[in-house]
């Protein structure tokens, strides 16, 4: 028994599946926008569209004592949930998302006591063609000028994602802990030859993907702990995050990121099979080595077959483990006879593999790329044989300066990357901490900066990043100042 | 979901409730409806109507219970269930009990929303099936649970799994002043870089950052067109035969001769995956498995002799009685399904082995569709291994042997004759049978003296089988056995049909000689001037028709007008099968 109880991931006390309600909530109001757009308000389609959009609405406010929807970049937020997109509903979503953002809405907050008659004209509102200049301002006139009085609209500009907060970081080193432990364990049992515990391996995944969903920054965030001598484990468990990450970023459902997920943490899993002294050496390989470790995606396909505890063969995640390192031209190896095509999902292992391989120090590669130049090259560089598509949904996952980067600002400040910017026209200027001034000379305390802010005055970026560097060089760990 | 419970939950939680207000009898009556429902579940299947039955009271229990509650909380102890500080279920049976079955596997907390009733009982109800059958070393309860995602059930829990597990905490940073020399240097690196690009010609530095008017968003993000690319690769993905991409890989490095253990190691993998397949109905996998493994056999220089005989051993295995019973099965009640195209596909890839208990299978299968499938695919297999179907006319099991004689008649399988011989003599009746049909088929005359002795088998098909058999073949040392059986007493007690199959068969095999015999029986009149009975006359008649002779013409026509009608319909007969010979 252990000791006491411990935390595990929160998902808050509400009583309501917030992720069920808001997309019920999403999908009502983009029913009502159609509705209205075609036919006059007491038209019997526009009615049952408000009806029940209200319906939705009342049960989030009485439930959690009022209900604010947050647009940021591509995201919505119910209250602190963030919702999940999948394919079925992306349009919907973006539909919804442009006729807020057109009129420079950032939250929509619904007070307790919202009446049904105060949709029709905030909805009405919403359809008319927006003021191209202070779009929000002169849409607040108009709505000051409407019966609704249970709405409160802020801008686009005052509304973030939620911070992250302590619970939520915890969270996710537990989770991150706990995969690395199993990710371990697991490839330690397959190269005693022991058996796996399969179901300690679903379950990190499962936490992964809970994790990404719900929280996906504080994940993101333990990706930069780079501890050289547990490579292989925290390799495996990045791949995995990152795998799930570009997932949700092309709308796969829950189940689809368990199964990437699980593959991704299986992707090497073949290496157990190969000699650690050709694993770990650090100068150049032979060719008899360089084939020897070639050999372990076949060997990872074969390892999977000998493992218990699915429910069925687990062919999706042996093909990931075969193919990640085929190329989608299939000029990488191992080299094919019978026609094939690399599956999405390993599209999209190779991919997360490669950045994290590429952004860290190993065995053979003591100096990291910097994240961005690795984006770069994976995205420009056609030999490398990624999927561009993917590569593009990690960059708009990661940023152009993926959390983590060590930046140089044009300050001469030394910055480390902590936070994505949620909006895809702002995927190069993250916010930072700080954790050097001009001189060079460490702060005691980092601070945070947003470099998409403008000083007020000069309506310029308070900071930009003028290049990115390698922490090695200055001697540090980057994870120190973001977990 | 997890957020695992403080110590003194349920006391804390009960200041605030008056016990008296709790539906705590509701509750429990809850409890023991769903024990039932589970119980119910667990014997029936969907469209039982007690299953139905049970899923109905514990619907409606739920919705008793929400005229008094928004939500159900419980707290899960090792072998009770509270609400509050209240048990309502109890059970010290760790087997049957609830109440460890969510224990044990860390969860400590429950809670049942509005909506379970109406959306996912049947889904909560197979959860808790599911997780009574779980293996020790697959799923638990909360992977499961996870699986199912279910809206209106909530849980928390105590994670085994993370125990010993250390949780990183970051270091202090960097407070070296060596930083400062890095970073001096680094920026004096770009100074001098800027001024390299200068000197070189470039009208003005690079930027130092990328701005914002440089900055293409459609770079990193995908747009509408993108995103509908992506769902169409993943409607891809969802339709992708992945077992086939396996097995492509596994063929692919199962080529590669310089890895023999590797090459042994696969072929293990494949041993256990055709079974598999098999059980899932998954033929195109096992067709694929099959095909390829019938080429590695046959190219030289890829397996080695020890690759070689398990491969064989793998197609040898494939063709088994077992194998073939056990698919036959599954697709006769349904538990894997596969089109008629995949089973004929699949059963042209066996080896001789699979004749056996495909003939029986042809025989006891009553779908017609399946059995004229396995029926083809028999004969395709029979084309190739001609001998194999002789050695089955040996085989002890009398539905082989019969389907084997029937086959080799199909097939035309002449060196079947002798073997048929030997059939004629069997103890079951089907079985001569089909030995006697299939020699009058394959016209073997190897089989003829036995079937001579078969004309007085017990059996009247069979004894009809053979007369015409006899016909058929002209065997004409049958002829004085056929003579007394026509003159004899035992043919006028025959039915209509076997007299007339011995008589023909007497006009065929006797000829000329047989025609006064056969003119006694049509014209003569026997004792007290009594002509022989209707249907034996006829019966002769229709023998003369076999000779085609002009005694046998004249004896016909002396009849003509025969005040019988029998007699003068069969006589018309025989005189127009006459004139159509002489045509």
């Amino acid at each position: 028994m252990p000791e006491g109880p411990r935390p595990g991931t929160v998902t808050g006390e509400s009583k309501l599946n917030l992720q069920e309600e808001g997309r019920k909530v999403l999908g009502a109001f983009y029913s009502a926008l159609n509705a209205l757009k075609l036919y006059p308000v007491e038209n019997a389609t526009v009615q049952q569209a408000l009806d029940e959009l209200h319906s939705l609405v009342t049960r989030v406010v009485k439930a959690e004592a009022g209900a604010e929807l947050r647009v940021v970049g591509d995201f919505f937020f119910l209250n602190e949930t963030r919702l999940r997109l999948d394919l079925s509903n992306f349009a919907t979503f973006g539909s919804f998302a442009r006729a807020l953002q057109e009129h420079g809405i950032g939250a929509v907050e619904i007070l307790p006591g919202i009446r049904r008659d105060e949709w029709a004209p905030f909805i009405a509102m919403l359809l008319r063609k927006p003021q191209t200049e202070d779009p929000f301002e002169n849409f607040q006139i108009g709505f000051d000028q409407t019966p609704v009085e249970h709405m409160e609209l802020r801008p686009e500009k005052d509304v973030q994602e939620p911070e992250h907060d302590e619970e939520a970081l915890t969270a996710a080193k537990r989770t991150y802990a706990q995969s690395v432990k199993a990710a371990k364990d697991a490839l330690g049992d397959v190269r005693l030859g022991k058996a796996v515990n399969v179901r300690k391996v679903k379950r990190a995944v499962q936490g992964i993907v809970d994790q990404v969903i719900s929280n996906e920054p504080s994940i993101v965030t333990m990706t930069t702990l780079r501890d050289f001598d547990e490579y292989t484990f925290t390799h495996c468990v990045n791949v995995c995050i990152f795998s799930v990450i570009i997932g949700t970023r092309l709308g796969m459902t829950k189940q689809q990121l368990y199964e990437l997920g699980l593959g991704a943490l299986f992707h090497d899993i073949g290496k157990q099979r190969v000699g650690v002294e050709i694993i770990n050496k650090t100068g150049g390989l032979t060719d008899e080595e360089w084939n020897a470790i070639k050999e372990h995606t076949t060997e990872g396909l074969l390892v999977l077959f000998k493992m218990h505890g699915f429910a069925d063969v687990p062919y999706r995640q042996m093909l990931i483990a075969y193919e990640h390192h085929m190329k989608v031209d299939l000029t990488g190896y191992p080299p094919k006879k019978r026609d094939r095509e690399p599956t999405l999902f390993t599209r999209i292992v190779a991919v997360a593999d490669a950045f994290d391989a590429g952004t860290s120090v190993r065995s053979y590669q003591h100096k990291p790329w910097p994240p961005d130049s690795v984006l770069q090259e994976m995205r420009d560089n056609p030999r490398r044989g990624f999927d561009t598509l993917v590569v593009k949904a990690l960059i708009s996952a990661t940023g152009v300066y993926p959390v983590g980067t060590l930046a140089i600002l044009d300050s001469h400040e030394l910055a480390v990357v902590s936070h994505v910017n949620p909006d895809p026209n702002l995927l190069h200027r993250p916010k930072v901490k700080v954790i050097s001034d001009a001189m060079g000379v460490p702060l005691s305390q980092p601070i945070t900066l947003d470099l998409s802010q403008n000083h007020p005055t000069t309506g310029q970026p308070i900071r930009s990043i003028i290049k990115t560097t390698d922490p090695q060089k200055y001697g540090i760990r980057v994870s120190d100042y973001l977990i | 979901m997890t957020e695992v419970p403080e110590q003194n939950a349920a006391e804390d939680l009960g200041a605030e409730w008056d016990i008296v207000d709790l539906p705590v009898a509701e509750v429990h009556e809850l409890f023991v409806i769903l024990g039932k429902a589970l119980r119910a579940h667990q014997l029936y299947d969907d469209n039982n109507p007690v299953r139905q039955r049970f899923t109905e009271s514990l619907r409606q229990a739920f919705r008793k219970l929400w005229q008094e509650l928004d939500h159900l909380t419980l707290h899960i102890e090792e072998d009770r269930i509270l609400l509050e500080t209240e048990v309502v279920y109890a059970n010290d049976n760790r087997s049957e009990s609830l109440a460890f079955l969510f224990f044990k596997d860390g969860v400590r907390e429950i809670t049942f929303l509005q909506g379970i009733e109406t959306q996912e009982l049947d889904k909560f109800l197979a959860v808790l099936q599911k997780a009574r059958k779980l293996s020790p070393e697959g799923d638990d309860l909360l992977t499961v649970l996870w699986d199912e995602d279910l809206i209106n059930f909530r849980y928390q829990y105590i994670d085994y799994l993370s125990e010993g597990v250390d949780l990183p905490e970051a270091g202090s940073g960097n407070s070296e002043m060596e930083m400062q020399q890095v970073l001096e240097g680094e920026l004096s690196e770009e100074g001098e870089e800027d001024a390299q690009a200068q000197a070189a010609g470039a009208a003005e530095p690079a930027p130092a950052s990328v701005r914002q008017e440089d900055f293409n968003p459609t770079l990193y993000s995908l747009d509408p067109r993108e995103k509908e690319i992506i769902a169409g690769e993943m409607e891809k993905e969802t339709n992708r035969d992945l077992r086939k991409d396996v097995l492509a890989a596994l063929f692919d490095r199962l080529e590669e001769p310089h890895l023999p253990e590797r090459q042994s190691e696969i072929l293990g993998i494949l041993h256990q995956l055709l079974p598999n397949f098999l059980s899932r109905g998954a033929l195109v996998g096992a067709i694929m498995v099959l095909k390829e493994l019938r080429v590695l056999e046959a190219t030289q220089g890829i397996l080695d002799a020890h690759g070689v005989k398990e491969a064989q051993e793998i197609l040898d295995e494939a063709s088994s009685a077992e194998t073939i019973r056990e698919l036959i099965q599954a697709l006769y009640d349904g538990t894997v399904r596969a089109t008629p195209q995949q089973l004929s596909a699949f059963l042209q890839f066996l080896r001789p082995g699979a004749i056996a208990p495909l003939l029986r299978a042809s025989e006891m299968v009553d779908h017609r569709e399946l059995q004229a499938v396995i029926r083809k695919s028999v004969q395709g297999i029979a084309g190739r291994y001609r001998s194999a179907v002789v050695k089955l006319l040996d085989e002890e099991d009398p539905v082989v042997a019969a389907g084997a004689a029937r086959l080799a008649g199909q097939m035309g399988i002449v060196e079947a004759g002798p073997g048929l011989a030997r059939l004629l003599s069997h103890d079951d009746p089907a079985v001569r049978l089909a030995a006697v049909e299939s020699a009058a088929v394959l016209k073997a005359s190897t089989a003829a003296g036995a079937l001579r002795d078969t004309l007085d088998d017990p059996v009247r098909d069979i004894r009809v089988a053979a007369a015409r058999a006899l016909g058929t073949l002209r065997y004409q040392p049958a002829a004085a056995t056929l003579a007394d059986i026509v003159t004899g007493k035992e043919i006028r007690d025959a039915d209509i049909t076997e007299k007339v199959a011995f008589f023909e068969a007497y006009g065929l095999v006797g000829g000329e000689a047989a025609v006064s015999t056969l003119d006694r029986l049509l014209n003569g009149k026997g004792f007290l001037g009594r002509k022989e009975h209707s249907e034996v006359r006829a019966a002769a008649a229709l023998a003369l028709g076999k000779v085609h002779s002009n005694s046998s013409r004249a004896a016909l026509e002396e009849a003509v007008a025969d005040e019988d009608p029998v007699v003068r319909s069969s006589v018309s007969r025989a005189l127009r099968e006459e004139e159509g010979s002489d045509a």
